[in-house]
């Protein structure tokens, strides 16, 4: 318990200094924009790819497990639509992300932290903490949405295919099924928890790489460290996410 | 000026500085030597505030740097320029971008003085062809001196230079020993150089700290070094290979 404590103040502390003003604003705004583009389009394709997949195998599931008369099959769209829109696009891509920029994060800050360039950043009066870490987690925060966005469409779309090129379920039913009982606050709900998601799997592992110690090894573990306890954190928020906002 | 006044510092249970105690003048190129592991990268730690000293006083020009608050820290640091020994370059930054950082951090030039000021200081280290190379693409000596060239542009009033000349070629050596020694007295600067390399101890050792085993065995002057009779130093000396000096 107590190491564990331990850990959460000192990140607590970490994230208090990423957040205090920041000393010179031009040089941040490169950073920050710097860090959208390089999240935002990098992870766009594999957003993609997984979304579609995710979209056709949803619906492949859950026409599957409904064989039955008395559910009408507009239902197999209904679901497909809801579960991508409330958990698949908001939490696997969170965990997706969680592993591809999260273990990139923790890598190249505990890097920098190994090869004295934190350091060198701290000697000319610069916040470490706040240059390095704000703006990726700002950066995050506010593209993730987007990818969310993104990933919602191009599921649902992968669901349409599968209408589309096999007799599991009509077109004009999935259609139907997409468009049935739509709710705005879904969206929000899931656009916001996304938001969450991308607070943790950036300043996560941006903790561990900005403590790491030592050489290329403790790089590569604080490196795991980030991307496996970002992953468990955004599970176990998204259960109270879920439980307070959804029921 | 620099002082340094009682400065300790343990490591779990090794005592890696012990009570060291000088003072570092302004417009002198002070050499700390001393074998490997003796503590002189920890020295210079201690005295910016990247490692916190367990006891001791550090002074710049008066102003007591260890017990400052951070804030207070800051405006000290922005005279502060540093050499690390593995020079700490910015990855994702050309070498022009890594010598123009502390400008834009720490001056107001506008843009047109900044670029002026890279161009002068990259033409200082002979690097003004390499200046759109990333540090992935320099060889360690060129990273040396891109490290140098960051150190200095700020023009600061102290300077830290932790091993320049290791991984130098002798001549480049020389060029940049006679380039820190050059600047620091252009501009009153109190520099501090760690080195392992007996020709600067030779050159530019005006003021000279030997660290042995984290504690000051000997401090003095180029001339003093080579007539002492101090066991450790000789064999430091000997140890170089540069001298053979017999003992008189
Ligand atoms: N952060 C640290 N934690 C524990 N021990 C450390 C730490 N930093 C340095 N040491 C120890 O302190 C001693 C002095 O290290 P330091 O880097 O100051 O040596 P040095 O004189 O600069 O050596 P070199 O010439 O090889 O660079 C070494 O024994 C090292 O193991
Ligand atoms: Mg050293």
């Amino acid at each position: 318990m107590a190491p564990f404590l331990f850990h959460l103040g000192k990140y607590f502390i970490l994230m208090w200094r990423a957040f205090s003003r920041p000393e010179k604003l031009s040089i941040y705004r490169r950073r920050l924009l710097d860090e959208m583009v390089s999240l935002g389009l990098d992870s766009l394709g594999i957003i993609m790819v997984i979304s579609v997949f995710m979209g056709a195998v949803i619906t492949i599931q859950t026409a599957a497990n409904i064989d039955s008369a008395f559910i009408p099959t507009y239902t197999i769209g209904f679901t497909t639509r809801q579960s991508t829109i409330l958990e698949f696009s908001p939490t696997i891509m969170a965990l997706i992300l969680a592993g591809k920029i999260g273990s990139n994060i923790a890598s190249e800050i505990g890097l920098m932290r190994v090869t004295e360039q934190i350091d060198a950043l701290e000697i000319m009066g610069v916040n470490s903490s706040a240059y390095l870490i704000l703006p990726k987690i700002v950066a995050a925060v506010l593209i993730s949405p987007f990818l969310v966005i993104i990933s919602m469409f191009v599921s649902i779309g992968g669901g349409y295919l599968i209408a589309l090129f096999t007799d599991i379920v009509s077109v004009s039913n999935y259609e139907y099924g997409i468009q049935l009982d739509f709710r705005l606050y879904h969206v929000v709900y899931a656009l916001s928890k996304s938001a969450v998601f991308a607070f943790i799997f950036t300043s996560v592992p941006s903790y561990h790489g900005y403590y790491a110690a030592g050489g290329a090894l403790e790089v590569g573990k604080a490196s795991t460290r980030g991307v496996v306890q970002s992953s468990i954190i955004i599970l176990v928020v998204n259960y109270f996410i879920t439980q307070i906002f959804l029921i | 000026m620099i002082e340094v006044k009682g400065l300790s510092k343990t490591f779990g249970d090794k005592q890696v500085l012990k009570d060291i105690s000088a003072n570092f003048e302004a417009g002198v190129t002070s050499l700390i030597i001393g074998a490997s592991g003796s503590g002189k990268s920890t020295l210079a730690r201690c005295l910016v505030g990247l490692i916190e000293p367990d006891q001791g006083e550090v002074l710049y020009d008066g102003r007591d740097f260890v017990h400052m608050t951070t804030k207070e820290r800051k405006t000290v640091r922005k005279e502060i320029g540093f050499l690390f020994q593995g020079s700490a370059l910015f990855d994702y930054f050309t070498v022009r971008e890594n010598v123009r950082f502390p400008l834009d951090i720490l001056t107001d030039m506008t843009s047109k003085e900044k670029e002026m000021r890279v161009d002068s200081v990259l033409e200082r280290v002979e690097l003004t062809d390499a200046h759109a190379l990333y540090p992935s693409e320099l060889s360690g000596g060129m990273k040396k001196r891109v490290g140098i060239a960051r150190a200095i542009s700020p023009s600061p009033r102290y300077l830290f230079c932790d091993e320049p000349n290791s991984g130098l070629d002798p001549q480049t050596s020389i060029v940049i020993d006679a380039l820190i020694q050059e600047i620091t007295k252009e501009n009153e600067m109190t520099t501090l150089v760690i080195t392992h390399d007996m020709n600067s101890v030779i050159e530019i050792g005006e003021y000279i700290m030997f660290i042995h085993y984290g504690e000051k065995w000997w401090e003095g002057t180029n001339k003093e070094i080579m007539q002492t009779d101090n066991k450790e130093i000789l064999d430091f000396v000997n140890a170089s290979g540069m001298m053979t000096r017999k003992r008189v």
